[in-house]
């Protein structure tokens, strides 16, 4: 039996890019909202320039400080912007400093956003609610997954009220979803996690 | 011509209002000397006000005097060497002569106790203003066991603060931060000021739309849930600035005294928050447009004031 998740092309849809925020700095440091709308189009036209990737890694490798009004014009406001179609996270990022900045920006614009350290998500921004921790927990630990796989291991959980919990996560810009042929034959979602 | 003194002994922020409030309000005045008599000494937040107000009035054509009883051996010596006079609008008078060479501009950076007068102005943005301050707040608290962290918990504060002042101030007058430390009262104080509009006046139009809820809260009550909560006449996903300034400041046990057009609020650090420092809060106090604060850290945790 071949799932159409795993095909090859659609793997390769998948693979994230990367971007370094260095790479659009002028310094190690930056501050500002003025700072961050010098660098924003500079983001944008890295993401423009790879129409197939869905998942960006925000790499924070050689950044040495960023305040919370910068990191507000620039990853966050990219975030916002391509909610639900492509999705952002944050690597290399070891300070707990800088973590609280950007989970400072994020919570204000009410957008979630995952940091990745080692192979351990951290969610920084709103948190997802109680009613759909568990579905967002049990995305995070596999690269794809479908409601029905939530189901299984879930057989409390009805598929109605699954699919509005994924749903929910993707909307709010946790999860990110695409369709693909069911093996009924039909249309289903499959959602992804940010990583 | 209104007399306006200042006597011996210190002046902070608070004597600065105090002693504003005794006479008429400066901008109700059409000629005003300020004097600083003989044994006078100020303190960086009331100067760096000081400084924005004597703008302010010469720019609304009042006709302003500095006289300094003690001259440069005195507390003019002091404001020369943080720069006040590079700052000092050219109409204001000064009593003896201006310094003929900026204590400033010669000694500048040599003092690990001091960050100058810089001015802030979003056409000439000192990128590294954040950073000097940072360093100087950092050397100062090395002794505190918290200083580690400290270090870029400060930077966000300031930096936050100055671009505040780049996004909010809507004035063509600059906006000035400095720093001082004061070993003896375990203290450094960072005072960052702008001649703007005050945050009260760019927030309240927008109130009943953007938060219908804090509308009938008096605008002492209203500046506390700016910094706690993060309110921005831009909206409610904006606002983060000052709210996290202010919690990064907490946790480094800072105390907040923020001066508003016509109120003055200090806030000091409680066990989750914030809490009203009622002693100090005024209404109703003469005019000085902008939003002045200033934060001042302990120097070392275990000692008491």
């Amino acid at each position: 039996m071949t799932i159409e998740l795993y095909s090859g092309s659609l793997k390769q849809m998948n693979e994230p890019g990367t971007i370094r925020l260095i790479s659009c700095m002028r310094r190690p440091e930056a501050w500002g909202r003025e700072e961050g709308r010098i660098v924003y189009p500079c983001l944008l036209h890295q993401i423009e320039s790879q129409p197939g990737t869905m998942i960006f890694r925000v790499s924070m490798f050689g950044v040495v400080r960023v305040d919370m009004s910068f990191i507000s014009e620039t990853v966050v406001q990219l975030a916002r912007r391509y909610r639900g179609h492509k999705g952002f996270c944050f690597v290399d990022m070891t300070d707990d400093d800088m973590i609280e900045n950007c989970d400072a920006a994020a919570t204000k614009a009410g957008q979630p956003l995952l940091v990745w350290r080692g192979g351990d998500p951290i969610v920084i921004g709103p948190r997802p609610s109680p009613g759909t921790l568990d579905a967002f927990q049990f995305a995070l630990a596999k690269p794809c997954v479908r409601v029905a796989d939530f189901v299984n291991v879930m057989p409390n959980v009805s598929v109605t009220n699954a699919s509005n919990k994924f749903k929910q996560l993707w909307q709010q810009g946790y999860l990110l979803r695409r369709e693909q042929t069911a093996e009924t034959g039909g249309l289903e979602f499959v959602y992804q996690r940010i990583a | 011509m209104v007399m306006i003194e200042f006597r011996k002994g210190w002046a902070d922020a608070t004597r600065l209002e105090q002693i504003l409030r005794a006479g008429q309000a400066p901008h109700d005045c059409a000629e005003m000397t300020f004097g600083f008599c003989p044994d006078s000494k100020i303190m960086i937040d009331a100067a760096v006000r000081l400084l924005a107000l004597l703008n302010q009035l010469d720019q609304c054509t009042r006709r302003v005097v500095l006289r300094f009883d003690d001259g440069v051996a005195g507390v003019m010596g002091y404001l020369d060497r943080m720069g006040f006079f590079d700052h000092l609008s050219k109409g204001i008078e000064v009593i003896p002569d201006r310094p003929t060479f900026s204590g400033a501009a010669l000694h500048g950076g040599h003092n690990a106790g001091i960050v100058e007068i810089a001015g802030i102005n979003p056409k000439l943005r000192d990128q590294d203003l954040p950073t000097r301050l940072t360093t100087a707040l950092t050397m100062a608290c090395g002794s505190r066991s918290d200083a580690g962290a400290l270090g870029n918990a400060a930077w966000t504060i300031f930096t936050e603060l100055i671009d505040n002042v780049f996004s909010h101030s809507q004035t063509s007058l600059d906006g000035y931060a400095a720093l001082q430390v004061y070993p003896r009262g375990n203290m450094v104080k960072v005072a960052v000021s702008d001649s703007g509009l005050g945050i009260m006046q760019t927030l309240r139009p927008v109130l009943s739309r953007e938060f219908p809820m804090l509308a009938r809260l008096s605008d002492t009550e209203l500046l506390v849930e700016v910094f706690r909560q993060g309110l921005s006449r831009h909206g409610a996903d904006r606002g983060c600035g000052l709210k996290g300034s202010a919690a990064k400041a907490m946790k480094y046990k800072a105390d907040l005294d923020v001066r508003l057009p016509t109120i003055r609020v200090r806030l000091s650090p409680g066990a989750v928050n914030y809490r009203l420092n009622t002693a100090y809060c005024f209404e109703r106090l003469p005019l000085i447009w902008g939003t002045h604060i200033c934060f001042t850290f302990k120097t070392n945790l275990q000692e008491k004031e």
